[in-house]
This record gives structure tokens, C-alpha cells and sequence, in this order.
């Protein structure tokens, strides 16, 4: 209601200019942050999805190459057997912190830099619907990031001999999570991990917020914000893709948020959930971590499909074949996600019903996953297929995430998965639909989108560089693993004796590490070379197909200087080609666009995250003070949050005129 | 487009070159040479899972290949727009029925495979009291399948045979061609049980009575069966032995498969695969311990001496014994069977240790290719373990018992001293 109130105090028509613009009083009586000429306030009150999106691929591609330099340590290590380059903890340690990274703080903050960006643009939105929360999402996740790699300070002061743990995990030296990253009870009680584990605990934890928060977000985005005739049925499917995937993170993620608090309390409070003495189960992880865990693998894949999905039609000028079951077998993947967390779990004597079941309910997993497949290449067929950067990705992807899917129908048949289960099969497995899956889309969609965020054009020919180190790279690295596993070699050690015909597969998995990163690094190259780049991208530089290619590259502000009206599917395409009852309306508003105030407070709330994950990991390392320093962190949290209530949404009308293309 | 060509000549010579490296298949723990009926159950149902994707990849690997090359934009100055066609439904429900119907014919053998393994077979010829010569049994053992007790501790395993009433640890012996029901147990956290070779794993979790069966090689009769073998009983029994002899009789690796913390990586398992008559003089040799203390005294005597005068026991192995059992607090958790005084449960029974191919727990192996011990290696691994024993096995608790007082021997044994332990130890044989 007050929304309506405010909207009226701004005449309409005065203002059409930003630059005309003064910032308001908020009703805590404090000047707004808006319109600052001061970049850094600029960025950091931003509420602009835009601006956020882009932040959180600038975080996410940074925590990419963190990752990636974590797993090029790792496979050092294991060049040769019996190698002491680093010790065992040191190992364990960086496997468990190149798997979070790689979840939590790369490849979802990449999904999510995508869905901001593209989701307003593609349904042809002004922002998302909460701006606010939008922001504290991001910072949210920058302090959940923070805490889970705070331990690497600790551990170099540890090294030089300036700190050690008293107090609960007195003894311990592990101050970097060294539990693996799915964490299984027991090993994550005091009794055999130290402090690392208690960043674990509060940095997924702040990150589960961070998730919760944008999902909700994007649902009543797409649900409530759709341009006018932007019916269900003609979102771009990367937008389908999101709104599904939030679903999932919104029930999937309240398992893991209640299995780690239990985790908290058993470490922090001396509970029993977990602890065989005291009449725990260490199995209940398992079961709640993977009701999470697998799901959160299709929250991690289905965007990767979704801009394969856009990128495919584009390219092959074509309209995506089967569209509606594109849609609904995402929908039958997320729903279908949820049912076959056991599958992880097939050598924990599940007995046979349960595990005859997970077994048939994951090979039926692969019927959708397949059907997205044959829609792809159906997409192709009669098409006229364009090989630029975006389109050579997306067809390696649909190769590799095809390989990776194999393995899958392997991993199924519960008596083959007792061999392959925990054995470097697994890794080959995950790797190729992670890599020659996600990670192929991610960078596909970066060569398709960075155009329209950054308004410039990709220079030369690095890109097909790029292609070959990435997927000959990934191959040489990730096959021969399959065979390591089948040849009997566990994951998760820090080495390994001579003899067993393990050598020569690792020494070239290793190689194949090497070429890939350095693939990775001629993509950091490329875009830096695009960010410097002269050659403007132009509104439309792909002739594409869906709504956001209608605006400007970058996007103003506010998006669309008109709300378009939607008469079809792939809304652009039939605004170019399509007869004129298809082409794009303009909503006409009198009221002008009507904009939101930026605001310190989402990042003030999430920055009470670190005091509150730091204060408590740091008092089970027995550091003085901190039980204090939690509280602190929880009042900062309460303030935060109580003040952006009390601010007002503010907001103000902008008037744009519509620049001719 | 030429780009495209030069890239997939290059990745399809590195594809196979890597092909071309990694032939050999069948290596120590390799799953590919299956010796058990629940190991080869498991890699026939493995294979069919890669005959059936090997299909699709065929079928829609070749189709995908044909439509990017078919349909590129020759750049023949065509630049008219290709028919917008949005899908067939006809083609995409054929597509899912035959996606269904492949993994039926996965499905089916996996549901026999899931009850095949997790049965224990109960048949009248499998319970421990058909073939079990060696010694009486409780009615209630004879009537139970011949059961071993595998227990995890962080890094090591523990080998019980609660119907015979043996312990040993890291090296089990087992007899060829008859099913086990392994007990699996952990004491600290989860570890998992793989012995490739033999079966696929099962984890060990604490709180909870995880088992599985494996059996190396197959029963007479199955083997009978499997090779249409014809003649008499006896030919039939003396063909039996040969195979086993030729294929199955062997020194089998296994290891902990699901991660358990520092030393996951060094804790490893072996299994000695016998036959009937050697497993029963192992039982028994178990079962007796070491009946004698060094240089065939008995025990009373020496514990005597050892009390009384110590001073009088000399010779390395003597004194090697007197730090085992005295300074260097070795019995506190070690047992040695036989040995009244050295019946500590926290560490590995160390009866017969000198026996064994390897010592903690698979890391530090003395096998010669004959099957024997090479004893100069062995010497030098004891020697390594008690001196080094954190550097071996990071975390464990040999180490970490400082407050028992094994720290304080850091400085305390010498390496003569050091030696001498070993010597001991490698006197138990």
C-alpha cells in the first residue's frame, strides 16, 4: 500500500533523465544511496539484478580458478605414487575444499549470475521482485564464502606456529575442512575433526540462506513479473530452467539446513543425533545429506541445460524441437531429483527392496535426461548451423554431458556400482557431466551473454582455443579415470603404492589437468580481451530469438524503455521474422518505469554473517571472546534487517525515452 | 570449419593414443578379472551396462555427428531463414519407448543381480558344518554360514573368525571356493570393505550390522556346471583342484574404500586365498599361538627370568621381548597369542605377524613373487614403522598415545633398541 502512497508523491513526466535525479530521505530520516556518482557506494547498495548478476560471475569465476587451483594440487600429488609433495592432511583438506568450492562458490553463483542477469530481461521484467533481498542474497553468499575459507589463515598461522585449538577441538590441527564435502557422520564430530569442520558447518549454512533467499526471489519473479502475454508457455526455457531449480533449491535445501544444525549442536552442544555413544545415527546424515545432495545436482545442471537450450535454436536458426517437453522433462528431472537420493548410497546395506527401488527409479532418471538430449540434436536437424564460440560449447556440451550420463546408467545397476562406488569411476563420472556438462554451458553462455551485460564484442579466434584445451583437456584428464576405478583405485587418497597399474593413468590424468587449466585460462584471457575490446556487440550481434536480445547491450537501468507486450515463443525472433500479429506490443505507462531505491542494509544484514560463522568456529578452536563476537554477529543480523524494514521501499519513476535500434 | 577439423583429428590421436597406453586389464585389484561369483555378477552386469550405452552412443553419437555436419551453414551465400518446425511428437514418444526398452533390458538382470549378492547362500552345502573337517563345531556354528568378522579401526582391520575362535589382522586367509559371510563392524568411523577382485564393497558403520557374503572362486558344483564338466567323481574333484590351483588360489588386495580420515589411503587389506588343508593348519597354528617363548623356553620360565632377573635374558631376541613387553609398553595394545602377558585389544593381534607379506596395514610389504617373505625387507619395514611409524601413517594412533607414554620413547629407544624389537617380531613364526 505505501508502495502506491509514495509512487504518487512523483509527478510523473518530470523526470527523464538519471542524471536529473536526487536521492530521497528514507523514513529512518537517512539520505538513500541512490544515484551516487561514487562507484564503490554505487556497487555496493546496488539493487540493480544487472549489477548483481555480474557480481556474482566476477566472485564465481574467481572461486572457479580457487577450485581449479586446488584440484591442479591435488593431481600433482598423484602424478607419480607415493609422492610426498604434501602431506595427507594437507590432501584431505584440499579435496574437501575443491569439492565445496566448486558447488557452493563457483558453479551455483555462476548459475545464479546467469539467472539474474537474463531471468527480468527474458520475461521482460523492470528487476526482479525483490531487489533488496536480491542484494542480500549476493552479500549473503560473499560472507558464507568468506567463512568456509577463513580456515586457510588459521592453517598458515598453525604452520608457522602462532595458533593451535584448545577448548572443545583441543588437539586438533585441521582448521580447513578435511571431512570430504558431503561431510559423513561420524567423522565430523569433535572427537575426529577440528575447527575446519565448524567453517564447514557455518559457511554452507550462510550459504543455504543466500540460495533460500534468491529462490524465493526468482519463483515470485517469474511467476508474478512476466511482461504482459508472456504466458507460461512462451518463457525462454532458460527461464523455465530457473524457475524450476528454484523450486528445488527451496525443497531441497531445508534438509541439509536442519542436518547441519543437528551437526552444530552435536559438535557446539554436546547433542546426539550423530554420535553412536550416545544412540545416534551416523546413516540419518547420509539420508538427509543426499535428499539434498542429489537434487542439488540438477540444481546445478538444469541451468546448464537451459542455456544450451537457448543457444542451440539460436544458432541453428531454428525454434527448440519438442519445446513443451523440453519444459516438462526438466520439471520431470526436478521432481524425479528428489527420489533417488539413495543411489549414493547403494554400499551402506540399504537391503535389497530399497535398493531394488533406487536402482529402477534412477535408471528412470535417465528417460527425461535422455529426452533432453534427442530435442537437441532434433533442434539441429534441418537447421542451418552457425559455429560461433557460443555454438561450439553447446555442441561439445551435448557430447560430453552425453558421456557423463553413460557413466550414470552405469552407476544405476546397484551390484556394478558396489565396484565403482567411492573409486575413481565415481570421479570420471561427476567430472564429465560437471565439466563437459555445467561447466562447458557455463562458459557457452558467457561467450553468448557477455556481449548484451558488457555491450562489446569478442575479438580474434581465441575462443576456438579455448574449445580445444577445455574438451581435450577434460578428456584426457577425466577418461582414463573410469579405468583407474574399474582397476580397483579409491578416490579420496592421498597416494598411492606402485604396482597396481595405477601409474601411468595417473601420471596422464595429470597431464590432461594441466591442459585443461590451462584452457581455463585462455577463457580468463578472452574475456578480459572482451572487456577491452572496442568493437561494440549491438543490441542483437547473435540474431537471436528471445526478449532480452530486444534491448539495449548493456541494458539500461531500467531494462525496457516500454514494457513489451508478447504475442509469441521466442518473442524476438517473431518480432524480426514473424507475421505482424506476432510481432512486440509497448505497454503504454503513464506512470513512467518505476524504479527501487538502492540500500546499505541488505549488505549490513549479511555482513553479521561473519562475525556470527567466525565467532562460533573460532570458539570451538578455543579462541577467547568468541561466544561474544557470535552474539554480536546475531545483533548485527537483527539490526540490519530491522532497519531495511523500517527504511521504506523508496523507489522513484524514470521516463525513458525509446531509443530507435 | 578447418579449425574444427584440425581439432577433431587432434582430439580423436589423443583419445586413442590413451586408449593404446592402458591395456592391461588385469592388474592387482582389477575388477575386470573377476575371481567370485559376486565379483563376476557384478562385471557381467558392469558389461551390459556397456553394451547398452555403447548402442546409444553408437546410435545417437552417429546421428548428432551426421545433423552438426549435415546442416552446418555451408556459406554458400544462402541466407534464408530454414523452417521453423517446433517438434514431432510421434518421434519424441518412440524415443522414449525405446529409451524405456533399453533399460529394461538393464533392469531385469539388476534386480536378479541386487538379491543374487545380498543373499548369503544358506544351502545345506554352504552352511560351515558341510565341509568344515577340522575339529568340532557348536551345533548352532555348524548350522551357520562360515562367518569372518571384518572391524574397521582408523587405519587398519581387524580379521575375527568367531566360530573358530581366531583374530588376526590387515592379512586374512580364507579357503577357496567356499561362501563367507562377512560381519562388518566399525569401531570409530565409516569405512568400506573392497576387495575388488572377490566382490564389490560394503561400508562398515559404526552403530550399525552392515554384512556381505563373497566366495573365491566358485563351488565345485557351479564350477562343474559352468564348464559342462563330465566323468567321474573323483576326475571331477581332481579337475576342480587344478582350476583351483590355476586361477584362484592367490594373495588378493583389498582396501578401505570410503574415506576414514588422515590415513585413509594407507590402509589397505590383503586376502590369502587357500586351500582346505592350508587354512586348517593356519587355523590351528592360530589357534595354538606361540606356545613357547624365545629359544624354546616355555613361558613360565621366562616370565621368571623376566621378573625376577631380567638381566639374565640376553641376545637380541630375548631383549627385543623384554622391550615388548616392558619399556617400550608394545603389550599394552598388542596380543600375541600364546604369550599370557601380551593380550592388548586397542592395537592389531600381532600372532604369526613375521608371517604376514606386509605390515600396517598393506603399506609396507615384504613379498617376494614366489609367495615367501623377503625377510631383509621385512626387518627394514619393522624397523621404519616403530621409528617413523607417524610418517607412515599420519594420525594413527601409535602415534597419538602420547598420553599412554608412548611419546616419551621417542627419545628413549634407540635405534639398536629399535632393532632389537624388530628382530622379535620377526621371530614370531
Amino acid at each position: 500500500m505505501s508502495t502506491t502512497n509514495r509512487t504518487e508523491v512523483i509527478q510523473p513526466g518530470v523526470h527523464n533523465d538519471l542524471a536529473d535525479l536526487k536521492p530521497e530521505i528514507s523514513d529512518l530520516g537517512l539520505k538513500r544511496p541512490d544515484h551516487s556518482k561514487n562507484v564503490f557506494i554505487d556497487w555496493l547498495t546496488t539493487v540493480d539484478h544487472k549489477k548483481i548478476g555480474m557480481m556474482y560471475g566476477a566472485m564465481a569465476l574467481f572461486f572457479l580458478l580457487v577450485g581449479g587451483l586446488e584440484a591442479l594440487i591435488i593431481r600433482t600429488q598423484l602424478a607419480v605414487p607415493e609422492n610426498d609433495l604434501i602431506s595427507a592432511q594437507r590432501y584431505n583438506q584440499l579435496f574437501t575444499m575443491h569439492g565445496t568450492t566448486m558447488i557452493f562458490l563457483a558453479i551455483m553463483p555462476l548459475n545464479a549470475a546467469f539467472f539474474n542477469f537474463l531471468v527480468p530481461l527474458q520475461i521482460g521484467a523492470r528487476d526482479v521482485a525483490f531487489p533488496r533481498i536480491n542484494a542480500f542474497s549476493l552479500w549473503a553468499f560473499v560472507a558464507g564464502a568468506l567463512v568456509i575459507n577463513f580456515g586457510w589463515i588459521l592453517q598458515a598461522l598453525e604452520m608457522f606456529g602462532l595458533f593451535t585449538a584448545s577448548g572443545a577441538t583441543a588437539g586438533k590441527n585441521d582448521f580447513v575442512p578435511a571431512m570430504g564435502w558431503f561431510g559423513y557422520a561420524p567423522i565430523t564430530s569433535t572427537e575426529f575433526t577440528g575447527a575446519g569442520t565448524d567453517f564447514w558447518i557455518m559457511g554452507l549454512q550462510i550459504l543455504g540462506v543466500a540460495s533460500l533467499s534468491a529462490s524465493l526471489n526468482f519463483i515470485v519473479t517469474i511467476i508474478n513479473m512476466r511482461a504482459p502475454g508472456m504466458k507460461m508457455m512462451r518463457l525462454p526455457v532458460f527461464t523455465w530452467m530457473t524457475l524450476i531449480v528454484s523450486l528445488l533449491i527451496i525443497f531441497a535445501f531445508p534438509a541439509i539446513t536442519v542436518a547441519l544444525i543437528q551437526l552444530m549442536f552435536d559438535r557446539v552442544f554436546g547433542t546426539n543425533f550423530f554420535s553412536v555413544a550416545g544412540g545416534g545415527q551416523p546413516i540419518l546424515w547420509q539420508h538427509l545429506f543426499w535428499i539434498f545432495g542429489h537434487p542439488e545436482v540438477y540444481i546445478l545442471v538444469l541451468p546448464a541445460m537451459g542455456i544450451v537450450s537457448e543457444v542451440l535454436p539460436t544458432f541453428a536458426r531454428k525454434p527448440l524441437f519438442g519445446y513443451a517437453i523440453v519444459v516438462f522433462s526438466g520439471a520431470v528431472i526436478g521432481f524425479l531429483g528428489f527420489a533417488v537420493w539413495s543411489h549414493h548410497m547403494f554400499t551402506t546395506g540399504l537391503g535389497k527392496i530399497a535398493t531394488a527401488a533406487f536402482s529402477l527409479l534412477t535408471m528412470a532418471i535417465a528417460v527425461p535426461t535422455g529426452v533432453k538430449i534427442f530435442n537437441w540434436v532434433g533442434t539441429l536437424w534441418g537447421g542451418r548451423i552457425r559455429f560461433h564460440a557460443p555454438m561450439i560449447f553447446a555442441i561439445g556440451f551435448v557430447w560430453m554431458f552425453m558421456m557423463g550420463g553413460f557413466s550414470g546408467i552405469m552407476h544405476s545397476s546397484a551390484p556394478a556400482d558396489a565396484q565403482q562406488q567411492d573409486s575413481y569411476f565415481v570421479i570420471a563420472h561427476f567430472h564429465y557431466v560437471a565439466i563437459g556438462g555445467i561447466l562447458l554451458a557455463i562458459i557457452s553462455g558467457i561467450y553468448y551473454w557477455l556481449p548484451k551485460m558488457i555491450g562489446k564484442m569478442w575479438q580474434g579466434n581465441l575462443n576456438i582455443w579455448v574449445g580445444i584445451f577445455t574438451v581435450v583437456g577434460l578428456n584426457i584428464t577425466f577418461f582414463p579415470m573410469h579405468f583407474l576405478g574399474l582397476l580397483g583405485q579409491p578416490r579420496r587418497t592421498h597416494t598411492y603404492l606402485s604396482g597396481f597399474g595405477w601409474e601411468s593413468y595417473n601420471m596422464v590424468c595429470t597431464i590432461g589437468s594441466y591442459i585443461l587449466a590451462f584452457g581455463v585460462l585462455l577463457l580468463v584471457v578472452d574475456i578480459v580481451r572482451c572487456f577491452r575490446s572496442k568493437q561494440l556487440a549491438g543490441d542483437d550481434p547473435w540474431d537471436a530469438r528471445t526478449l532480452e536480445w530486444a534491448t539495449n547491450s548493456p541494458p539500461k537501468v531500467y531494462n525496457f524503455a516500454a514494457t513489451p507486450v508478447i504475442n509469441a515463443r521466442d518473442a524476438y525472433w517473431a518480432d524480426k521474422y514473424g507475421p505482424e500479429n506476432r510481432k512486440l506490443g509497448e505497454v503504454d505507462e503513464k506512470h513512467g518505469i518505476h524504479m527501487p531505491s538502492q540500500s546499505w542494509m541488505p549488505m549490513i544484514a549479511s555482513a553479521g554473517f561473519i562475525p556470527l560463522g567466525l565467532g562460533l568456529s573460532l570458539m570451538q578452536a578455543g579462541v577467547p571472546f568468541m561466544g561474544y563476537v557470535t552474539i554480536l554477529g546475531l545483533v548485527i543480523i537483527t539490526l540490519g534487517i530491522s532497519l531495511w524494514a523500517l527504511e521504506g521501499p523508496g523507489g522513484y519513476h524514470l521516463h525513458p525515452k525509446k531509443e530507435t535500434n | 570449419m578447418k579449425k574444427f577439423k584440425v581439432f577433431c583429428v587432434w582430439f580423436m590421436g589423443l583419445l586413442s593414443l590413451l586408449l593404446i597406453s592402458g591395456c592391461n586389464l588385469n592388474t592387482r585389484m582389477s575388477t575386470f578379472t573377476a575371481k567370485g561369483p559376486v565379483a563376476e555378477t557384478q562385471l557381467d552386469l558392469f558389461m551390459l551396462t556397456v553394451w547398452v550405452t555403447g548402442f546409444i552412443f553408437l546410435a545417437v553419437g552417429g546421428v548428432y555427428v551426421y545433423v552438426v555436419i549435415r546442416f552446418r551453414d555451408k556459406k554458400d551465400g544462402d541466407d534464408s531463414i530454414p523452417s521453423q518446425g517446433h517438434g514431432n511428437p510421434l518421434v519424441e514418444l518412440g524415443l522414449i519407448g525405446v529409451s524405456i526398452l533399453l533399460l529394461v533390458i538393464i533392469a531385469v538382470p539388476t534386480l536378479q543381480g541386487i538379491w543374487y549378492t545380498h543373499e548369503t547362500p544358506n544351502d545345506e552345502s554352504s552352511l560351515l558344518g558341510s565341509w568344515y573337517t577340522n575339529g568340532d563345531l557348536s551345533e548352532a556354528d555348524a548350522k551357520e554360514p562360515f562367518i569372518i568378522r571384518a572391524i574397521g579401526y582408523q587405519w587398519w582391520w581387524e580379521f575375527e573368525y568367531p566360530q573358530l575362535g581366531i583374530t588376526t589382522a590387515n592379512e586374512m586367509v580364507m579357503p577357496a571356493g567356499r561362501p563367507i559371510h562377512i560381519e562388518l563392524r566399525s569401531v570409530d568411523v565409516i569405512h568400506s570393505f573392497w576387495l575388488p577382485k572377490i566382490a564389490g564393497k560394503v561400508d562398515l558403520i559404526p552403530g550399525r550390522s552392515n554384512s556381505m557374503w563373497i566366495q573365491a572362486g566358485d563351488t565345485i558344483d557351479a564350477w562343474a556346471k559352468k564348464v559342462e564338466f563330465e566323468g567321474t567323481d573323483n576326475e571331477r574333484q581332481v579337475a576342480y583342484e587344478q582350476y583351483l590351483e590355476d586361477e584362484i588360489y592367490d594373495y588378493y588386495y583389498g582396501q578401505c574404500a570410503e574415506y576414514c580420515g588422515d590415513s585413509h589411503a594407507r590402509m589397505l587389506f590383503r586376502a590369502h586365498v587357500v586351500n582346505d588343508e592350508n587354512f586348517y593348519a593356519w587355523v590351528n597354528r592360530m589357534k595354538e599361538g606361540h606356545t613357547q617363548a624365545p629359544e624354546g623356553m616355555s613361558w613360565e620360565d621366562w616370565y621368571a627370568l623376566y621378573d625376577e632377573t631380567p638381566e639374565e635374558l640376553t641376545g637380541d631376541i630375548h631383549e627385543g621381548l623384554k622391550l615388548f613387553m616392558g619399556r617400550a609398553l608394545c603389550a599394552t595394545c598388542h596380543a600375541v597369542e600364546g604369550n599370557p602377558r601380551a593380550v592388548g585389544v586397542a592395537g592389531p593381534n600381532l600372532t604369526y605377524l613375521a608371517e604376514r607379506h606386509s605390515i600396517a596395514a598393506g603399506w609396507l610389504n615384504h613379498r617376494n613373487d614366489d609367495n615367501t617373505v623377503d625377510s631383509e625387507a621385512q626387518l627394514a619395514n619393522f624397523n621404519k614403522w616403530i621409528k617413523h611409524t607417524d610418517e607412515v601413517k599420519p594420525g594413527n594412533l601409535m602415534w597419538k598415545a602420547k598420553g599412554a607414554g608412548i611419546g616419551e620413547l621417542d627419545p628413549l629407544l634407540n635405534d639398536e633398541e629399535i632393532r632389537k624389537i624388530s628382530l622379535y617380531l620377526q621371530s614370531l613364526q
